[in-house]
């Protein structure tokens, strides 16, 4: 009877076992190996297709083709954009100032409008209006091109449900191709000048646009739908009288989120140059190490990130019609406030209230690292020598007498392995064959390193997740898109990329793990944390980068920093979600079985939890390898850093490439992660 | 009666290449049963096989089911919100299922009203609104529709509450107002699907009195679908019985509780209080010489509660009279017991 009653625990864990073994088999073949078959651990240069050169020509020749067509398109374009850029430059700014308060006092009362208020007084005092209108002049026009693009798609996907595979999996693809390899292609077709940047915006905001109408208009209940029909609609006016007013929460967040898109695709865009916006005036100063005036100019991106973030989203919550008096009111005072000051003031770029804060912050971060210079060095070279090195290359080759005061030897590898392996096998037999597996593995990472992992044993091992966490089908996708970037010859820098993003995300894992735990106990920790993460998620991507700079000048260790600050809050928020929903009568019951608190949290909680925490870890993902791009700036090694230098060189071939080989490892991540946690969620009956 | 709605061999099939495969079976001539269960087999879904019902003129026709049973299905086919796979729907000669889009919407517009287990309220519509939103469909203007409506919302009782918004409004009231829609298109098949299932048992009794006085004045021809076997009891003329999508017995309210088909009609009435559907004609006894004279008035339409509640201390056979006040028969108080007792 018992034996019958085990046989599916015993079967799922033979899965997982087997699995782990073959790929522990392969991984100690390939070490065996590696001096007498050296194709195992480097893919010859001689098996590769030049994947990079004929993207290059085939785009290239379509791109030229429809050239013409495009430099119209741009040309067109620059009308709006030109138009919108002397407004906002002519509309003074104490009326504009006016404006937008009044705005906020529609969209949310007073708290919006002092929000709105202060914001934008803050962007003229710090000498950085000109620049900020003109940034803000790319956003007008963008977003409407891409709210109306979004509109339409998604209208398209809900209407033709044909339509609707082929457009979620374009804005899935759309999702993890990295940034700037959009931009390339379109430097190509457009030419050097903002008219990039504004279509680069528009077509990266436009994507949640659509995917929020999309599910807006799934969401409306089906009764609501059929009422429509029964009143005898056309389908027009089912749509647009019915449907369309009854998705619109879910439309504006999707508003939202096309804004904020938008601003932060903008202030990228800045790096192709040639338009005098906040953006580019952050990289300027980055070059130039004047990190206080860097400072201040990505403050008025996050003010400016925070303003329109708050507006718009006042716009999704239900709330009465405001009296519209205090608004004419406040945009009277403002008026006044402009005429009485008329010739008083300076012009709008004289403007600089906060220098002196500006230096003070050069002052005190010089100060500051001159005299932690010591320490601040020892962090970072403890972190690099001591964890990410061997993390990357090895023990074997990062261990050095000159940083860790010896030599790594073959007797030191035999010596690892040995211990390891005992490990692996004492574990073993105590029954948890995942951790033994797990443990074996990690060995053979640690000892040869992620950038010089064999290719068939990082193959098998994806494989083996795939079938794992889903199937043969998931398997057969992750390893053939996997073979696409090895035969490119993109593998080596590939692997740079996974190494970074890799640790990252573990760092993110544990600490942002840690983190929601704390915040799912205490709820004054969250109450510190959620406007902590509120903040890192509304700040473009750019802006990270300053403060690592600050104290860790350019390089992997910066990098590695600002992907943390950036992809830690998911797991952060998901942590704490999962821990803080478990539904009470679970709760109850526990109690009542007499459950302490940490075993309720160990034996109930966590893992109700998990398949929650595991979404989270996928978006942490994602978000590495989003800001993995950007770290390319400050001097990351890797896909990163091609796609980066092929835009300086307009080389669409390596842009798209580098880009699509991104999107591959973004793509395998997220359905591994997402295999696993839909196993979870079914274990649950969820 | 003339009828008003006929459905004859209505197929409801989801899946997957549903329609070739159901073709394929009902060429094959098998019984219904049959057909459903190769399909079945095929992992399709026969969720209405081979309905056949008459609605008469101005009849209150009441389907009911437990969930699953396919009931709501069938309304959805019968309105062509869901298309269905086989069959044929007559509405006053015209099948519905050959009607061309523009034709369905034009019958909406003007026959078909429908109202909704949960409301299908248009959630940024005001009540008055919702209410005209089929007569704005159909390009009326709007003071002009607002004018129409009125009287319908002071009919369901809605008077003063023209400019709330559906969420401001109770359960009850929602429901009041997606009656008042439905019927905003004066509409000559009124369709409800389990309208009252989701309000507290004191609105839901309050409701269907106000729904049978609405019927009462409109005299429209009425498909309701519930769940519940007391208030298909209490509105019905007629009912039909779905189990597993198949209908397995048609008839007045009495007949379903007093000769239920099978087992599965017979477990539905099982709760029912018998006393209040049965009438005395039922459990009299011919009169055989001597006709009692004292005791309490009876009549051959009284039920057997109301009976009771006037003869509970009698011991002695009574005599029942028909309508026009003549002795045609005799209870004695075993006989209430046996009726009652008998399949309780």
């Amino acid at each position: 009877m018992s034996l019958v009653a085990d046989l599916p625990i015993t079967g799922r864990m033979k899965r997982g076992t087997l699995a782990g073994l073959v790929v522990l088999a392969v991984g100690v073949l390939c070490l065996l190996l590696e001096k007498s078959v050296p194709w195992l651990s480097v893919w010859p240069e001689a098996w590769t297709i030049p994947a990079t050169q004929w993207i290059g020509d085939g785009l290239g020749w379509v791109l030229n083709g429809i050239k013409p067509v495009m430099r119209f398109v741009s040309w067109l374009l620059e009308f709006p954009m030109n138009g919108a850029n002397w407004l906002l430059k002519s509309i003074p700014p104490l009326i504009l100032i006016g404006m937008v308060t009044a705005l906020g006092w529609i969209l949310g009362g007073w708290r919006m409008a002092a929000l709105g208020f202060l914001g934008l007084l803050f962007v003229l005092g710090s000498g950085y209006w000109l620049e900020s209108m003109s940034t803000l002049a790319l956003v007008f026009v963008s977003v409407p091109l891409a709210l109306t693009m979004g509109l339409g798609i998604g209208i398209l996907a809900y209407e033709y449900p044909s339509v609707k595979g082929v457009v979620n999996a374009t804005l899935d693809v759309m999702q993890t191709v990295p940034t700037f390899a959009y931009l390339t292609p379109l430097l190509l077709l457009f030419g050097f000048g903002p008219v990039v940047g504004l279509i680069a915006s528009a077509i990266y905001a436009a994507p949640p646009m659509a995917r929020n109408v999309l599910l807006g208009l799934e969401r409306v209940e089906a009764e609501v739908k059929e009422a429509a029909v029964m009143s005898g609609g056309t389908r027009r006016q089912q749509l647009f009288l019915i449907e369309l007013p009854a998705a619109t929460t879910q439309i504006m967040v999707g508003i939202n989120q096309c804004l904020m898109a938008a601003l932060s695709m903008v202030i990228i865009a800045a790096v192709i140059g040639g338009f005098n916006d906040i953006g580019w005036e952050v990289l300027l100063t980055m070059r130039k190490a004047q990190f206080g005036q860097a400072f201040l100019a990505g403050l008025v991106i996050v003010v400016f990130a925070v303003v329109i973030d708050r507006m718009s989203r006042a716009l999704a919550v239900e709330h009465k019609a405001r009296d519209w008096r205090p608004a004419a009111g406040l945009f009277a005072v403002s008026v006044v406030a402009w005429l009485v000051t008329l010739g008083s003031l300076p012009a709008p770029a004289e403007f600089n209230w906060f220098g002196g804060v500006a230096e003070r912050v050069d002052q005190s971060v010089g100060d500051f690292t001159a005299a932690n210079g010591a320490r601040l060095d020892a962090v970072k070279n403890g972190a690099m020598f001591y964890g990410l090195l061997p993390l990357r290359i090895g023990l074997d080759q990062a261990v050095l007498p000159f940083t860790w005061g010896f030599a790594w030897t073959p007797a030191m590898s035999l010596w690892f392995f040995a211990v390891a392996a005992a490990l692996s096998v004492a574990v073993f037999l105590t029954g948890r064959e995942a951790l033994a597996i797990t443990i074996a593995c990690l060995a053979i990472v640690i000892e040869t390193g992620v950038a010089n992992l064999p290719w068939p044993f990082l193959l098998t091992a994806v494989g083996a997740l795939a079938w794992v966490a889903s199937g043969w089908k998931l398997t057969r996708l992750c390893v053939i898109l996997l073979a696409l970037i090895l035969i490119s010859g993109l593998w080596e820098r590939a692997m740079l990329s996974l190494y970074l993003s890799g640790a990252a995300v573990v760092a993110c894992g544990v600490l942002g793990g840690l983190l929601g735990l704390w915040a799912a106990v205490s709820v004054w920790a969250w109450r510190v944390l959620e406007p902590v993460c509120d903040m890192l998620q509304t700040i473009p991507l750019f802006v990270f980068l300053i403060p690592v700079l600050m104290f860790f000048q350019i390089g992997e260790f910066s990098a590695f920093l600002a992907i943390i600050a950036y992809a830690i809050v998911p797991m952060i928020r998901y942590t704490r979600h999962g821990l803080v929903t478990t539904p009470p009568d679970l709760i109850e019951a526990a109690t009542a079985s007499g459950a302490t608190g940490w075993q309720m949290m160990r034996e109930v909680r966590l893992p109700y939890a998990m398949p929650t925490i595991l979404l989270g870890l996928n978006q942490t993902i994602l978000y590495a390898f989003a800001m993995l791009v950007i770290a390319a700036l400050i001097g990351t090694t890797g896909l990163g850093q091609s796609i980066f230098l092929a835009l300086g060189q307009a080389d669409v071939g390596l842009g798209i490439a580098a880009g699509a080989a991104m999107a591959i490892l973004a793509l395998v991540a997220d359905r591994l992660v997402q295999g696993f946690a839909s196993q979870q969620r079914a274990a649950l009956g969820l | 009666m003339t009828s008003a709605v006929t459905t004859r061999g209505l197929w409801q099939v989801f899946g997957a290449g549903a329609k070739a495969a159901l073709t394929r079976e009902l060429q094959r001539g098998a019984a219904s049963e049959d057909v459903a269960s190769v399909l079945r087999a095929e992992g399709l879904i026969p969720a209405v096989q081979d309905a056949s019902i008459d609605v008469g003129e101005g009849e209150l026709f009441v389907i009911m089911g437990l969930s699953g049973s396919g009931k709501s299905t069938m309304i959805r086919s019968i309105s062509r919100l869901a298309e269905p796979t086989a069959g044929e729907v007559i509405m006053q000669g015209e099948d519905l299922l050959k009607a061309s889009k523009a034709r369905m919407t034009e019958l909406r517009r003007t026959k078909l009203g429908m109202v909704f287990q949960h409301f299908g309220l248009f959630p940024h519509m005001t009540v008055i609104d919702n209410v005209a939103f089929p007569l704005k469909v159909r390009g009326m203007g709007r003071k002009e529709r607002h004018e129409k409506v009125r009287e319908i919302i002071e009919m369901v009782g809605l008077a003063g509450r023209e400019d709330a918004y559906p969420r401001q409004l109770s359960g009850g009231q929602k429901q009041r107002v997606g009656i008042a829609r439905s019927l905003a298109g004066d509409c000559e098949v009124w369709m409800l699907d389990e309208p009252f299932s989701a309000l507290d048992p004191l609105i839901r009794r309050q409701l269907q009195d106000e729904f049978l006085s609405i019927q009462e004045k409109l005299k429209t021809t009425i498909l309701f679908i519930t769940h519940d076997i007391a208030e298909a009891l209490k509105l019905a003329d007629r009912i039909a019985i779905m189990r597993d999508g198949r209908i397995v017995q048609i008839g007045t309210p009495t007949e379903i509780v007093l000769n239920p088909v099978d087992e599965y009609v017979r477990e539905f009435a099982r709760d029912v209080p018998k006393g209040r559907h049965m009438t005395l004609a039922e459990v009299m006894e011919p009169l055989n010489g001597a006709v009692p004279t004292d005791g309490p008035e009876l009549s051959t339409s009284m039920s057997l509660e109301d009976a009771l509640a006037d003869c509970a201390l009698s011991m002695q056979p009574m005599a029942v009279k028909d309508g026009d006040g003549k002795v045609v028969g005799l209870v004695r108080p075993e006989l209430f017991a046996r009726a009652l007792g008998a399949q309780g």
